[in-house]
């Protein structure tokens, strides 16, 4: 049997910067002034199947709690529709905020190796800074081989039948200059931050 | 019966008898129409009729043309309560061209369709009532309001913000005002504050100007230190006892220059400082705190030596250059005559020692609001710098929300304004020391013009709010952290999770609650209070600051928590109440009194002493008994006591009320 979960948190679990670092992402300026009306939690499609609410998301933000925040599933079931920034009362950026959480996650590791979302966000990230455009094909190809591999080798016929018909090309979309998009891309900070 | 009336030369009545529907409140539940229709077969019943709103404009016109048109001279309407629109029917009657008093109200609201479900029950109870008022309405006698001449003055009791704001208003409309304070300065509550919550104006500020105003004042007169002893009379004709404590200083002497102050025996002082709420000491000769109005000092006769007998080389009276030192001075009594009293005696802070979780008095760096305000400002004992008891200059500071707000245990209700003066504090404390302040609340409750917005400044300044009701305060550490450290236990709801914050300083923001002597009060002034011990204004929504007593109105925290611009308004609306009575310059009494026949009084005095209004005095001379119909308030225990009958009560004559019972049974 499991022990017992230590469920209450010290000033120590807090870290104290990281609310800081969440601030200064474009987009999450406005994160305190939360008044945890629980809109953003009532109106997300996802909400159901998280583990942390976004309202709960953005108190533990504010609040620290850093490890809370980055193993909880909920930053990678937010779909970005947007739903909750509309709706917010007090004009917070929450999937900004949401992106910021991730981009915080990946840099810090804190999402279970085989997790597939953040795998299919830096393979679309990279591809798209390849070629500048998603080939939808290849993408989910190398999303199967790295996260299930052996199931990718069993959909073989499946897939043979499918490019047989037309449904299904291996063939890399490229938009016509992608050293401008690279250019572009290399003039953005890395780590997410605003440009001062 | 019409018979006779008619052989005692009185001409015949006639009875209009109208039913109110009150939109559906009355209808909804008694079949007005049937109630009409029943009554019209009653005897003497000439008009009888139901209308949707009688209390209306049309309504009221209804009685009016019947009047004419039917010669009607009794009317009775079945509607709501009597307090409600008694007055508005017994117009409309004299509108008609008959005396107000032939008119007579049957209540069939409160007493009939609010009260019951069944719909045919309550119009048979209706019909009973009216059957009843029907009876009784046609003994009734033409009737004359009394009008009685009021004295244009005005007593204010309590010289807070709101006592100090009333007498204002009404000072500068000419009449005069009798200030009257109980601590030698006024000023109250708000003169200890340091910044005024949403806007962060100094209170100090704000407030002086009009306290010089008040002494100032050729309207005003101020006698502070001063207590009300007693009140007789009845509305625009009070007669105030007033005790002027001994200050064992000559208030015409005294300029406030502070040299007795500085000779005193005590190089250093004594005793807890009132003003600065025990933060430090005083001598016992003082003077409040420099701004203090009027700018006179005081001896405390607890803590001098020479006025406890004891053997003092008393310095301050060689000091006094203007000989203003008396200590052969005592207690006065002044008797003042004024036509209206505004009550505003404001509230005291509850003492966080009832809450023993929260370890004020136990722990030295635990702090109510008060003392913070004290330690924030500028004039208070520490110049503005915040240090805590235990020399530290706090790095983290908790703020404790509700301490005997919204607690079954102490208090029960929400005191208003600690949400605001919380996030004021918390603002003023990280302005002071750069600390990291934790706001724990329950609710944050900022109704007011700006204060959600300063409620968002607030987060925005990076004030961590916790919504959680603190369960402990320890000093005893559970990790290294909370090592010489105060450690607030909470569950932080918001977030999911018990969690324990160490802090340098906990302040806790104490409630609001009635004073200690407020009982006395209510007695002396013959006003009530609601169950938590405020004052009780007349209605809550429509009479909010008149009282049950007649000239007597409310200003301020005496009649509820509320803040600084809701009591000026309160005590602006007070005076306004107030100057209504003294610009009319009269009161109209009502007749409902009793009277007392000479022919059959025997002069036992048997009501004397029962009579609640000491109305009624014994004519030594001619042997009976004399009610003065200004102070009778038409209660009744007069009559039924006498046992010579020889007292009756006008509206409720023994053949009135007699009649009405007969005629109510009868129907049943």
């Amino acid at each position: 049997m499991d022990p017992i979960e230590r469920e209450i948190r010290y000033e120590s679990d807090r870290d104290p910067t990281f609310a800081d670092e969440i601030r200064a992402m474009p987009g999450c300026e406005l994160m305190d002034r939360c008044i945890q009306c629980a809109t953003c939690s009532g109106i997300c499609p996802m909400s159901d199947a998280m583990e942390l609410t976004p309202r709960r998301i953005i108190e533990l933000t504010r609040n620290g709690f850093k490890n809370d925040v980055l193993r909880a599933n909920t930053i990678w079931l937010c779909t970005s529709c947007y739903q909750c920034q509309v709706e917010c009362p007090k004009k917070i950026g929450i999937t900004d905020i949401m992106y910021a959480l991730k981009s915080k996650a990946i840099e810090s590791g804190a999402y279970g190796k085989k997790f597939t979302i953040p795998i299919l966000a830096r393979e679309f990230y990279a591809m798209v800074k390849a070629n500048g455009r998603v080939s939808e094909s290849r993408l989910v190809q190398r999303l199967f081989m790295k996260t299930q591999p052996t199931r990718f080798l069993g959909m073989g016929r499946l897939g043979m039948k499918l490019m047989k018909t037309g449904r299904f090309s291996n063939k890399v979309e490229r938009m016509r200059n992608p050293e401008g998009l690279r250019r572009a891309l290399e003039a953005l900070p890395t780590d997410g931050r605003k440009r001062s | 019966m019409m018979t006779e009336l008619h052989q005692n030369g009185q001409e015949e009545v006639r009875i209009g008898y109208f039913v109110c529907h009150c939109g559906t409140n009355i209808a909804a539940m008694i079949d007005v129409a049937a109630v009409a229709e029943y009554v019209s077969t009653l005897p003497n019943v000439v008009v009888s009729k139901d209308y949707r709103y009688m209390c209306s404009e049309a309504g009221q016109d209804l009685i009016v043309q019947d009047i004419k048109e039917h010669r009607l001279n009794r009317i009775v309407v079945a509607a709501c309560s009597p307090l409600l629109h008694e007055r508005t029917f017994r117009t409309a009657t004299q509108r008609g061209g008959i005396n107000p008093f032939f008119c007579h109200m049957v209540n069939i609201r409160e007493h009939g369709s609010w009260v019951h479900e069944d719909r045919a029950e309550a119009t048979e109870k209706a019909k009973a009532l009216a059957r009843g008022a029907i009876g009784r309405v046609k003994y009734h006698k033409a009737l004359e309001k009394r009008r009685e001449p009021v004295t244009p003055a005005a007593l204010v009791v309590g010289g807070g913000i709101a006592g100090i704001q009333a007498a204002l208003t009404l000072a500068n409309t000419g009449k005069k005002v009798y200030l009257v304070e109980r601590d030698p300065t006024i000023g109250g509550h708000m003169a200890k504050f340091d910044k005024t919550f949403p806007t962060l104006d100094c209170a100090a500020c704000i407030l002086t100007p009009k306290m010089s105003e008040v002494y100032a004042h050729p309207n005003i007169v101020l006698w502070t230190y001063s207590e009300v002893e007693g009140i007789e009379g009845y509305v625009g004709n009070y007669q105030v006892r007033v005790r002027r404590k001994a200050r064992y200083i000559d208030e015409e002497l005294c300029v406030g220059c502070l040299d007795c102050v500085d000779e005193c025996v005590f190089k250093v002082g004594n005793v807890d400082d009132e003003f600065n709420v025990g933060l430090s000491k005083r001598k016992p000769v003082y003077m409040p705190f420099p701004q203090a109005v009027p700018k006179l000092v005081v001896i405390d006769p607890v803590a001098c030596t020479h006025l406890n007998g004891g053997n003092c080389q008393k310095s301050c009276v060689d000091a006094c250059e203007r000989a203003a030192i008396n200590f052969d001075q005592t207690d006065t009594i002044e008797e003042i005559k004024v036509g209206a009293v505004i009550v505003a005696t404001g509230f005291k802070t509850f003492d966080p020692k009832r809450k023993p979780l929260y370890g004020y008095g136990k722990y030295p760096n635990v702090y109510t609001a008060l003392e913070v305000e004290r330690l924030v400002t500028s004039c208070g004992p520490t110049e503005g710098e915040v240090v805590c008891r235990d020399g530290r200059t706090p790095k983290k500071i908790g703020i404790v929300h509700c301490v005997g707000s919204r607690d079954h245990q102490t208090n029960r209700w929400c005191s208003r304004v600690c949400c605001m003066y919380s996030m004021k504090l918390a603002h003023l404390l990280h302005e002071h020391t750069g600390a990291e302040i934790y706001n724990f609340y329950i609710d944050i409750r900022a109704p007011g013009k700006g204060y959600e917005e300063f409620y968002e400044r607030l987060q925005e300044e990076g004030n961590h709010f916790i919504r959680g009701r603190v369960a402990e305060i320890t000093d005893i550490p559970k990790v290294a952290e909370e090592e010489g450290m105060l450690t607030i236990r909470v569950e932080d709801s918001l977030a999911g999770f018990v969690r324990r914050i160490p802090v340098d300083m906990v302040v806790l923001s104490t409630g609001l609650e009635p004073h200690a002597d407020s009982q006395d009060v209510r007695r002396m002034f013959n006003i009530s209070c609601s169950r938590e011990g405020f004052f009780l204004e007349r209605h809550p929504k429509l009479a909010p600051v008149s009282t049950t007593t007649d000239g007597v109105y409310l200003a301020g925290c005496c009649q509820g928590p509320k803040d600084i611009p809701d009591t000026v308004a309160q005590a602006g609306a007070a005076a306004a109440e107030a100057l209504t009575l003294l610009d009319t310059g009269y009161v109209e009494m009502e007749p409902s009194v009793s009277v007392v026949d000479p022919i059959f009084c025997s002069g036992c005095k048997t009501c004397l002493n029962l009579c609640p209004y000491h109305a009624i005095t014994r004519d030594d001379a001619k042997g009976v008994a004399v009610i003065n119909p200004v102070l009778c308030k038409g209660c009744g225990v007069c009559v039924a006591a006498c046992p010579s009958g020889a007292i009756t009560q006008n509206l409720f004559e023994d053949r009135e009320i007699f009649e009405e019972i007969e005629e109510v049974l009868a129907y049943a």
